[in-house]
């Protein structure tokens, strides 16, 4: 590293010895003596499988290896022995069953030194528990699956499928009222079962949650048994004491209600910890929630009692190294960088019923354990602004991006995001009203659910909006032949998509638009059709008892979390390539319809040409084309034209099998990346393999008004504001939120005087921007020193797609990107 | 209004996030002027190099036959009347007209998209080229502004008549004053003009009771010496909220090549933070309290 850079990189601030021993011991890596590692358990049945293949559907960088990673697991799993008895019963009471036994009997049991919490180890993959006939049924419909994703991200159009995680269980439950409330709660709802109830599925699916509801139980008295022991070899006194006060808090939550803070933190981390193990990766975005809203009553009481703020600091140090331990799942591959992330995303602050702000101590005191601990992935943190924000709060914000390489959280803005709550709210069963809309958090990386009811499948479906173009381009079919890349024969052109018109048909701006719009609900009714396929198998053979238990709705329905038993159940689509696709849509109309500089024939000729030979046409498309996120307004009305529409399709569609509503999003995660590789060369200028826009930001390079007008471009393409909202003045077509990415210049935050400009600047965000903010401040000869020299770099960290990644760990081609959009010099 | 350009999101031109609007034309010539586009106040066609990719279609679209193409890049002649035309055609926008004709409603509609971000202290700054040069079509976007309740201020070098800053006076509520050059005789030589007149003007704002913040752009072998400084600290005493020295850069280079005009200080160097420091101490030791410096200094480690 050259000198000059030596003060580049943020560095933990004041730490315990204890959480600095953490923290450092996790840092080393695969050289720890401890990990957390992936335990397999299997029944021991030849036919048994126990990795779900399902929840990779949407990482299309692991395709190749998916049968791989079945076989793996078959061959390392420990077999758990399983009497008769388990066989005879439904399917969901074997899994708790099953799932309990290796929590509580199989998986090691470890407490590191120094560490306050209890609950170390909870990577698992275990058995799928089915019967020959099952699981012969599911290999047979996960093959079909597999082979409608595959046609789906060959061709273009995307990847989903039925991914796990992606919520925020009803935690602040537990903390307060203990395992044993649920399960009692369950008990009286059994037994108001009819017989016939109590023999079928419903009857199943209780007994299931209540043995779920005993596994916490049992594995804390576990634990709480070997803290005793540990304690009596101890040779410290005050670690024993310590061991002994760990052992007493085990022995009573999350069983029953916590009664401080150091009993409220033990409880959420063994109650997520379990949570993970049943979610997996990849990034099962498993949330907290408004973690300084539900842990501030016991905080309160504690420092009422005595405790120091300085100890809860400790103790969140501790249940921050744990969190963290989640990446050891993949510790033998490295940190994976964007792929990798575990999304343990904890929300702060933010509007209260009444509008009023609820920022109070604890926010501050967790803001300082963020500020301590960064750089490091998890938990994510994200702070939720709103017109009411306090000043302290935004200083303390502002303070925290100058000092990082960018905001070790990312912004939510309340009023653009309760908008888009408020559009689901009427597919919501009144779930979601004006009074509670606050009650909102973001899970995984950025998107929007309720708290403790809702599951939305967040990340399930990601499509390439700007398919519907080539498939314009072609009449309904791809523009080019799909060619496996491992030397397969091109397979034949088939009519995919309706027939909307030949080139020449197309000879209006009216006539263009309708077949795009065509051809957009064409891949939207694809990617329903596809997720059905790997919903319903969840549905039939993935039942989650453990979490179903946290999630309002199953325990009333009687239905498992993955059949659609929460309160608040819809998945997600989110739309990748949005600025691309507004950005082609506006440089057809200008060269074609409006400007007349080429037919239309002549422009999809250039793109199959992938513009060499046409580069002052190409020129035109990229520097006179109008764009989206520069504040105008005639690219912005398209913008917000294309957002309506697309929206208003994903809401036509539900699951067939579970009944779950599809709402709108823009999360596109790396798919903006990989999928550049696929789809054509694009009207707006861009060449294959270019990059594609992410998520909801503006073509890379577009935005050349600065920061304010991409910002407000962006709210534009939300919706904007009108007189009569979705939420006060605020409209939001997307419920899920929207992925921003901002990069600043280091110079923007220089002294306090600017801090105070910075500030000015979030604060015109929250009136005119979008959901979500991320913001990166970056030295672009840092980063380019980083790449040069990555080794001195480890801990650099870098923002992107409200993703947070180790810079020196992506691929070469993003850290160029990332480079590219530092381009707001002088700003 | 002819408008040189729009920054949005500015954090140099007065306090809190602003808007600025650079106005075409100046009735100084600085020789180390950092917008030297900016000082005719004709519209003028420019040439980015770095855009080009040697199409020739504004050979072939200027109605003068004006332009002519080889190794060096493009290149406009005398004939040229700013027309527009090669900069409307060229595909990669290589070209650019530059001091485009803006209405009232354009320019009003254009600056208020950012109000959300201005804030209690930010708002919109008229700068140059010189912002005066154009006060008639200036006073009613100004008094609109002030309407609107938006923060304004302007940027001038001093060089107009009286009457411009009593009508600016009402509707201006920071005046960004540029002094650099005490001595009547250095005035002229480097900047053009006579500096009586500037002189003058800083009085009756200060008299009137202007918010005021003073600006002297610090240049190697021009404004950077002791006397210079102490003089002008002799001037502005503490009758001014802040006096910013400004350390000369020279990241305009391009510009002046874009001209195809030759620069005297392209190869000077960055001020040393040192004698940046020293000069503010001195600014401050003779009676200028408020003085203080900005800007890119020289790397002291290379």
């Amino acid at each position: 590293m050259a000198a000059k850079y030596e003060n580049a990189i943020k560095q933990p601030g004041r730490l315990s010895p204890r959480v600095k021993w953490l923290r450092d011991y996790y840092f080393e890596g695969k050289t720890r003596k401890w990990n957390n590692e992936y335990n397999a358990y299997t029944t021991g049945t030849p036919w048994d499988t126990q990795f779900d293949e399902l929840t990779y559907f949407i990482v299309p960088e692991n395709y190749s290896f998916l049968l791989t990673f079945v076989q793996s697991f078959k061959q390392m799993a420990e077999v758990v022995e399983m009497d008769d008895e388990f066989w005879k019963k439904p399917l969901v009471e074997r899994k708790a069953e099953f799932t309990k036994k290796c929590v509580v009997e199989r998986l090691p049991m470890e407490i590191l030194p120094g560490d306050l919490l209890c609950g170390a180890r909870f990577n698992m993959i275990y058995s799928m528990c089915l019967t020959e006939k099952q699981q012969k049924d599911r290999d047979k419909r996960v093959n079909a699956a597999r082979k409608s994703m595959k046609f789906l991200f060959d061709h273009g159009y995307g990847n989903s499928g039925a991914t796990s995680g992606h919520l925020i269980p009803n935690y602040k439950k537990i903390l307060n009222k203990g395992f044993r409330a649920e399960h009692e709660h369950l008990e009286s709802l059994y037994a108001e079962l009819t017989d016939a109830e109590k023999n079928g599925p419903r009857g199943a699916q209780l007994r299931a949650m209540m043995t779920a509801c005993t596994m916490p139980k049992e594995l804390a008295e576990k634990y709480s048994a070997f803290c005793k022991k540990q304690a009596e070899k101890c040779k410290d006194e005050t670690r024993k004491q310590e061991l002994l006060r760990m052992a007493e808090i085990t022995a009573k939550v999350p069983w029953n209600p916590a009664e401080n803070f150091y009993e409220a933190v033990q409880s959420l981390w063994l109650t997520h910890m379990l949570v993970m193990s049943d979610e997996k990766y990849p990034g099962p975005g498993v949330s907290f929630g408004r973690i300084d809203q539900y842990l501030y009553p016991y905080y309160k009481k504690s420092i009422e009692e005595g405790m120091s703020e300085d100890f809860m600091k400790e103790i969140l140090g501790c249940f921050w190294f744990h969190c963290n331990t989640a990446y050891d799942a993949v510790i033998r591959v490295g940190n994976q960088g964007i792929t990798a992330g575990f999304g343990q995303l904890l929300t702060l602050s933010g509007m209260g019923r009444n509008g009023e702000d609820l920022t109070n101590d604890l926010t501050y005191l967790i803001l300082d354990v963020i500020d301590d601990m960064s750089p490091i992935l998890e938990p994510k943190p994200n702070v939720r602004l709103h017109k009411g924000s306090p000043e302290k709060l935004l200083n303390k914000v502002v303070d925290m991006i100058s000092t990082s390489q960018g905001a070790p959280f990312l912004l939510n803005f309340d009023e653009r995001s309760m908008a888009g709550m408020m559009r689901e709210a009427k597919y919501a069963n009144g779930r979601i009203t004006l009074e509670n809309v606050c009650e909102y958090a973001p899970v995984g990386c950025l998107e929007n659910t309720m708290v403790g009811n809702d599951r939305s499948g967040t990340v399930d479906n990601n499509l390439n909006l700007l398919k519907a173009l080539e498939l314009v381009y072609a009449n309904g079919k791809d523009m080019e032949p799909y060619q496996d890349a491992m030397g397969g024969k091109p397979t034949k052109l088939t009519q995919d998509g309706p027939k909307t018109g030949t080139l020449k048909e197309l000879d209006t701006w009216e006539k263009f638009y309708e077949a795009y719009k065509k051809q957009t609900a064409y891949i939207v009714k694809k990617m329903v059709d596809n997720y059905e396929l790997s919903e319903s198998i969840r549905a039939d053979y993935n039942p989650t008892p453990y979490l179903s238990t946290l999630v309002s709705g199953c325990a009333e329905k009687g239905l498992d979390v993955t059949q659609g038993g929460a309160e608040i159940s819809f998945v997600t689509m989110e739309g990748v390539t949005f600025a691309t696709t507004v950005d082609s849509l506006l440089a057809v109309k200008y060269l074609v319809y409006d400007k007349k500089e080429c037919t239309l024939e002549e422009l999809v000729k250039a793109l199959r040409a992938n513009w060499e030979g046409y580069e002052v046409l190409q020129a035109k498309a990229q520097f006179r084309a109008p764009k989206y996120g520069r504040d105008d307004d005639e690219a912005d009305a398209m913008a917000q034209e294309v957002m309506r529409f697309w929206s208003d399709e994903v809401w036509k569609y539900k699951t067939k099998s579970t009944g779950r509503q599809f709402r709108p999003g823009m999360l596109s995660w790396n798919y903006w990346i990989g999928s550049s590789y696929i789809l054509k060369a694009s009207a707006n200028g861009r060449k294959h393999p270019q990059f594609l826009s992410n998520a909801i930001c503006p073509s890379n390079g577009a935005d050349v008004n600065g920061p304010t007008s991409n910002a407000n471009s962006v709210g534009t393409a939300l919706g904007g504001k009108r007189e009569h909202g979705d939420f006060g003045e605020y409209v939001n077509y997307l419920p899920n939120g929207a992925s921003h990415t901002i990069t600043f210049n280091t110079s923007l935050i220089r002294d306090p005087a600017h801090k105070e400009k910075f500030k000015s600047f979030i604060k015109g965000y929250i009136e005119n921007g979008g959901t979500a903010l991320q913001i990166n401040i970056l030295d672009p000869d840092v980063l380019r020193d980083a790449q040069a020299h990555p080794q001195d770099y480890r801990h650099l960290l870098v923002r992107i797609t409200g993703y947070n990644a180790y810079f020196v760990t992506v691929g070469k081609e993003l850290q160029d990107e990332i480079i590219a959009r530092e381009s707001h010099k002088g700003y | 209004m002819r408008v040189l350009d729009i920054q949005r999101m500015s954090t140099e031109d007065g306090p809190g996030l602003r808007t600025t609007v650079f106005l075409k034309g100046c009735p100084l010539a600085c020789q180390w002027c950092h917008n030297p586009e900016s000082i005719s106040p004709k519209p003028h066609v420019e040439w980015i190099g770095v855009r080009c990719i040697g199409c020739r279609t504004c050979v072939h679209v200027c109605p003068q036959k004006g332009i002519t193409l080889d190794e060096a890049g493009v290149h406009t002649s005398e004939t040229c009347v700013a027309c527009g035309t090669c900069a409307l055609e060229c595909p990669t926008g290589a070209l650019e007209l530059k001091g485009e004709e803006m209405s009232e409603e354009q320019l009003f509609n254009t600056l208020m998209k950012d109000r959300a971000y201005w804030g209690k202290d930010g708002g919109v700054t008229f700068s140059g080229g010189e912002a005066t040069l154009q006060w008639k079509a200036l006073l009613p976007l100004l008094e609109k502004l002030k309407a609107a309740g938006v923060h304004t201020a302007v940027d001038t070098c001093g060089l107009a008549k009286r009457e411009v800053f009593e009508a600016l006076l009402p509707v201006t509520d920071l005046f960004l004053y540029d002094l650099k050059i005490y001595d009547p005789e250095a005035h002229r030589r480097f900047t053009g003009q006579d500096n009586q007149l500037i002189f003058e003007n800083f009085e009756y704002l200060v008299q009137s009771g202007a918010r005021i913040w003073v600006r002297t752009p610090v240049i190697p072998g021009a404004t950077d010496t002791d006397e210079n400084i102490r003089s002008l600290a002799s001037v502005i005493r503490d009758r001014v909220e802040k006096w910013e020295l400004c350390a000369f850069n020279n990241l305009c280079r391009d510009k002046y090549e874009r001209l195809g005009k030759t620069w005297e200080f392209a190869s000077a160097g960055l001020m040393p933070k040192a004698r940046m420091e020293a000069l503010t101490a001195l600014a401050v030791n003779s009676g200028a309290p408020e003085a203080m410096w900005s800007g890119a200094t020289a790397r002291e480690t290379e």
